[in-house]
């Protein structure tokens, strides 16, 4: 009896062991503990064992159910944390609901970034009016009075209003700089201020050239602050922008409102300066104009130029868009197209 | 500007092996920005001097022939249709592996051994313009191939060899050089280079006056302000021939055209010093030149064969007959060179540049010299002009003889002096550069430098005392890119921390934004600030108070914007072929011919400018309801979600684009701040959309009131169940929502915690006239649990409120 027990339960947890869902666990329960299972029958056979061993095989037989029993439970447990809820054909290859599926405009995205990292660096955020007069596209800038970039050739001006001179002579403005000296008349020194915002000129466009195209001029002010300190400034916002270590050089310009002016490089993010056609096969693409406010401009401020100093950059928004994403015509800016745009999400 | 490298060895020794790149660099870096550099004389690569020894026909062809060629050591068969061939002739002979063109055309393609008409031929026998070189060797016929039989080169001499064609031509940025009119000739970049790599600088061979023999007035000046210097020579003994062939090639290789050795020699001296120069044949010229203002009404026919009619502004060279030249700018037709000509007045004048570029750009006639004398040339530069030419004169034409010569220089150019403290220089650089470093580098360009404590003091070269350097910070300049931006160590940037910054205006802007892309799902675009007539008729429906531009892109779009409505139409048009169900939104300035006033300036009138953001939905889907409820959502949640004010929706003034029904004002207080509304059918047409219905709505951000933090309040979470309770009623269809949200909420039951909207429905099952609107109650205590009998009289009697006001038939609950 006892070896048909052993063997009994043997048996038993092995086909539990072997059941593999609900259902056939249910068998073999029907199998192991049933009206027709051997358990059952040994059980029907104890009136007939000897009295004086009878209590000591009902406690073995009690004990084989037992833990049958047991083992069947926690077999269903299992079995029931692995089943699914759904059929074993759901396609889990359908794809997504869409989140809402607007988006911010690609040159959006990059002042954002810019602006972010200003901030960090404690840096205001500015805007100005996109109408500007003679007084600050030029006259407070630094721009000789036959400058070439009067002339309507180059500017937008209003009908009506392009006679005239100084305040009364307005434009859509040319760029961003008679700005900053807004900024810098309403304000007091020192000054740490960015300013991002839209420019107009009069040209014939292209893939490369715009008639309305993104400025982001940044702006620092104060006593002693060195070109390098610039460079350091361009570099660190780069970096953090494009998130690597971006090299930055400055080579000789020229702009009317800065002295000494430089022109900026980044080094080529697309071919990590080996050269290549993006950038023209020298390694550093031209980003932006920059350099220490021109003295007239701090004069124009109301700033001692012998006392104050700074550091002014103007990086070209588009292009450093284009290159983000390799975006190769600038038109595609403002041409309101969906199909475009959804691309920068 | 194109720079001959072999033209700036002329000037300055540069070491023989010199590093094109590193040279290239170092100008970049320093001075202006080299763009490229291209190999002249590896476009002649595997091109030889052939001499044909033998021309045989072509068995097969009528107009080839076959040449015995030699190409240096060994006769090669080369097929040739050439109508100029002869024997003894020294010709070009791409040899297989040239690159030439076809005719002149087209890309360059390699040349191959191959057979023509049956017949073997080695490469090939080049017309001028094959190899580019059509400008020094023009022809007429076609057929002709390049003679060079006057080159004293044997045969097999490669070609750039053979032509002394072995160059790299630079090409400089003009851009980067505007500010430096010293720099616009070959000497200029030499001196630069000098200073550069510390090696010495080339005069010119001085002009000895005393050769002059006569002193007869050539020229007069009337206008000194405008032409601060004059001279002008007589020369006689000369004659209209080809300039020698190292003249042309030089020109050419930069970027002109030889013309005839008198012309030649003007150009070469303008690309070599950068100050123009101009010859009048003194057999057309009447007296004396003058330089004086046209008189208006004059009229001048120029050598481009432009006529012009004159005025008071223009500065002239005339003779005693009237206008022969536009001053700086180009010649008159009357004064050419013509092949008969055999002596010349030669003009060495110095400009002033702004009336030059004022005539220039009048007159859109911009040529080599305007450009040049734009940038304010330096009138000793005059003096270098007169020494080159005469030298080169003297060169073409060795029975020449200047018969006259009058240098009209009244007022002799201050050179710039500037006081540069030590200290300043220092602490602008944030490094002390050793004063006898400064003073080497600076007095190799032309600087003079005298220290007295912590002063120095700098007289500038007059090539540099135009406007280029007048200030301390353009000798800082001086100093640092001669000294090399690359060898400045980064400095730290310092700060003083005064406090966060906080722009509510700034913030309140990104919010929306980011709110209406990420929130509603609008995509943000850009439009330019001028807006179309098309869509301004349609949408804005009057041009009363719109500015517009006194050269806008197109006569069509000379409006500038006055409200953002008008451009986002024009982009759901673009959109709609593409899309049938999308949502756009634009966030910048309009612009209105008001109010003209300047918070920086009392002198400055500007117009009024706000800061506006617009958004368009737009769907094929015939109900507008959705698309209204859609883009009400927008607006309502707006100020919660944005942190600022909330406004209200209201209806008080239709906007004139909007549908007569479907239009709200977004007020602030009593103010409209915008408009929330469907595009009516009308605009909607004259816009050209085709299936779209399109709800616009447009704010005034300047208008709005940013929180200065956030005002979200906690509330605490019920404890005791809340339940929802849906109740849909049969009411007149003119019944508004808002009303009967009120009247239930004006019921004040405790229990009652709130009512909101479902859905409205029209339809089957309706009766015409009506609609069934589902309400949603939220009905709740915050002491127990209500049994659903408390419920249902909660219920129960909020229906009875909608039945008495509104006459409304329970369709379930």
């Amino acid at each position: 009896m006892r070896e048909k027990l052993d063997a009994l339960l043997r048996e038993g947890l092995a086909k539990i062991e072997a059941a593999s869902s609900e259902a056939e666990l249910q068998d073999v329960k029907a199998f192991l503990l049933g009206k027709q299972s051997p358990l059952t029958a040994l059980m029907k056979e104890l009136p007939k064992v000897d009295v004086a061993l009878r209590p000591e095989m009902g406690r073995m037989v009690n004990e084989v159910k037992t833990k049958l029993t047991a083992q069947m439970d926690e077999r269903r447990n299992d079995l029931k944390m692995k089943a699914s809820e759904v059929a074993e054909d759901f396609d889990i290859t359908v794809p997504g609901t869409m989140p809402p599926s607007g988006g911010l405009h690609p040159i959006t995205q990059m002042c954002y970034d810019l602006n972010d990292a200003f901030r960090s660096m404690g840096f205001e955020i500015f805007e100005e009016p996109e109408i500007t007069s003679e007084l600050y596209g030029f006259d407070r800038l630094n721009f000789p009075p036959d400058h070439p970039a009067r002339e309507s050739m180059d500017t937008y001006w209003l009908a009506g209003h392009d006679q005239g001179h100084g305040g009364d002579r307005l434009c859509l403005r040319p760029h961003l700089t008679g700005g900053s000296v807004r900024y810098l008349q309403t304000h007091k020194p020192p000054y740490r201020f960015v300013y991002p915002g839209r420019v107009y000129r009069n040209e014939t466009t292209d893939a490369r050239h715009e008639r309305a195209f993104f400025q982001y001029e940044a702006l620092v002010v104060d006593k002693d602050f060195t070109f390098t300190a610039g460079k350091v400034m361009i570099k660190s916002i780069l970096s953090k922008v494009f998130g690597r270590d971006v090299p930055v050089r400055m080579r000789a310009g020229f702009f009317p409102f800065v002295e000494p002016g430089f022109e900026i490089d980044m080094g080529c993010l697309v071919c990590g300066g080996k050269g290549c056609s993006v950038c023209k096969h020298v390694g550093w693409i031209e980003i932006m104009p920059g350099g220490t406010p021109h003295p007239n401009v701090l004069r124009a401020a109301g700033l001692d130029p012998d006392e104050y100093t700074g550091f002014y950059v103007n990086i070209g928004l588009d292009r450093l868009v284009m290159m983000r994403y390799g975006v190769d015509d600038i038109r595609l800016f403002h041409g309101g197209d969906l199909r475009f745009l959804e691309q920068f999400r | 500007m194109k720079v001959s490298m072999q033209w700036l060895r002329d000037y300055v020794d540069l070491p023989a092996d010199m590093d094109l790149t590193r040279l290239s660099y170092d100008l970049t870096m320093s001075t202006v920005e080299v763009e490229g550099a291209e190999d002249l004389g590896k476009s002649f690569d595997n091109m030889v001097i052939g001499v044909v020894e033998k021309i045989e026909p072509h068995p097969n062809a009528d107009k080839l022939r076959i040449c015995k060629t030699d190409i240096g050591g060994e006769i090669k068969d080369i097929v040739c249709g050439g109508t100029n061939l002869y024997e003894g002739m020294k010709v070009a002979v791409a040899k297989p592996g040239a690159f030439c063109r076809w005719h002149g055309e087209g890309e360059p393609v390699e040349i191959k051994e191959t057979k023509l008409r049956g017949v073997p031929s080695f490469g090939m026998i080049c017309a001028s313009s094959e190899i580019g070189l059509f400008d020094l060797f023009p022809f007429t016929d076609e057929g002709t191939v390049v003679d060079l039989s006057a080159f004293d080169a044997p045969a097999g001499t490669p070609i750039a060899d053979a032509l002394d064609l072995n160059d790299v031509i630079l090409e400089i940025d003009n851009k980067s050089m505007t500010n430096r009119p010293d720099l616009w000739g070959h000497y200029g970049i030499a001196r630069e280079l000098a200073a550069l790599y510390e090696l010495p600088l080339k005069p010119f061979t001085p002009f000895d006056r005393a050769t002059v023999t006569g002193e007869a007035v050539t020229a007069v000046v009337e206008d000194t302000e405008r032409c601060p210097r004059c001279m002008c020579a007589q020369i006689e003994g000369l004659s209209v021939k080809p300039a020698p062939f190292w003249m042309q090639s030089r020109i050419w290789r930069v970027g002109m055209r030889p013309i005839n050795a008198l012309v030649d020699v003007t150009n070469y001296v303008m690309l070599a010093t950068g100050q123009p120069s101009h010859a009048y044949d003194c057999d057309r010229i009447h007296g004396p030149i003058t330089v004086r203002r046209a008189r208006d009404g004059e009229t001048l026919t120029l050598l481009n064969d432009k006529a012009l009619s004159l005025t008071s502004d223009d500065l002239v060279i005339a003779d005693a007959e009237g206008p022969v030249g536009l001053a700086g700018i180009m010649g008159g037709a009357k004064d050419s060179i013509l092949p008969s000509t055999h002596s010349v007045k030669l003009e060495i004048a110095n400009f002033a540049a702004r009336g030059i570029r004022r005539t220039a750009l009048k007159y859109d006639n911009r040529t080599e010299a305007s450009s040049r004398y734009e940038k304010g040339i330096d009138p000793e530069r005059c003096q270098q002009a007169l020494d080159l030419s005469m030298q080169l004169f003297r060169e073409l034409y060795p029975d020449m003889q200047v018969t006259a010569l009058v240098d009209i220089y009244p007022k002799a150019l201050a050179p710039a002096q500037i006081d540069v403290s030590l200290t300043w220089l220092e602490r602008r650089l944030g490094k002390r550069i050793p004063n006898e470093d400064i003073r080497r580098k600076m007095e190799l360009m032309g600087y003079t430098i005298t220290f007295d404590g912590d002063n120095m003091h700098v007289v500038c070269p007059t090539w540099r005392s135009t406007g280029d350097v007048s200030i301390k910070a353009d000798i800082m300049e001086e100093v640092a890119r001669m000294y090399g931006y690359e060898n400045f160590e980064p400095t730290p940037i310092t700060t003083s921390f005064t406090g966060a910054i906080n722009q509510l205006e700034v913030d309140i802007d990104r919010k929306i934004r980011e709110y209406l892309a990420f929130r509603c799902g609008m995509q943000e675009i850009f439009s330019y600030p001028w807006m179309e007539e098309q869509y301004v008729n349609a949408v804005l429906q009057s041009t009363d108070g719109i500015l517009t531009l006194a050269t806008p892109p197109s006569p069509a779009e000379r409006f500038v914007r006055s409200s953002l409505l008008p451009n986002l139409c024009k982009a759901v048009v673009k959109n709609e072929r593409y899309y049938t169900d999308f949502a756009i939104f634009e966030g910048t300035q309009i612009f209105k011919d008001e109010g003209y006033t300047s918070p920086y300036d009392p002198a400055e009138k500007l117009p009024l400018q706000r800061k506006n953001i617009a958004g368009a939905f737009a769907s094929a889907a015939k109900d507008v309801t959705p698309l209204f409820r859609k883009a009400k959502g927008v607006i309502e949640m707006m100020p919660r979600y944005t942190h600022m004010e909330g406004f209200t929706l209201c209806q008080k003034e239709k906007p004139v684009w909007a549908d007569n029904v479907v239009w709200l004002n977004i007020c602030l207080g009593d103010d409209i701040i915008g408009n929330l509304a469907l595009l009516s059918k009308k605009a909607s047409m004259g816009c050209g959309i085709k299936n779209l219905n399109v709800m616009l709505f447009e704010l005034d951000v300047d208008a709005l009131k940013p929180f200065r933090s956030r005002t979200n309040t906690f509330t605490h979470l019920p404890e005791y169940p809340m339940t929802d309770y849906d109740i849909s009623v049969l009411c007149d269809g003119a019944v508004k929502c808002v009303d009967m949200v009120q009247t239930i909420m004006a019921s004040h039951n405790p229990l009652l915690r709130g009512v909101a909207f479902v859905d409205e429905y029209r339809g089957k099952q309706i009766p015409a006239g009506k609609k069934s609107v589902t309400l949603r109650l939220t009905i709740g205590s915050d002491e127990k649990t209500l049994t659903s009998e408390e419920i249902e009289q909660c219920a129960a009697a909020t229906i009875k409120k909608l039945v008495k006001r509104f006459e409304v038939e329970l369709r379930s609950r």
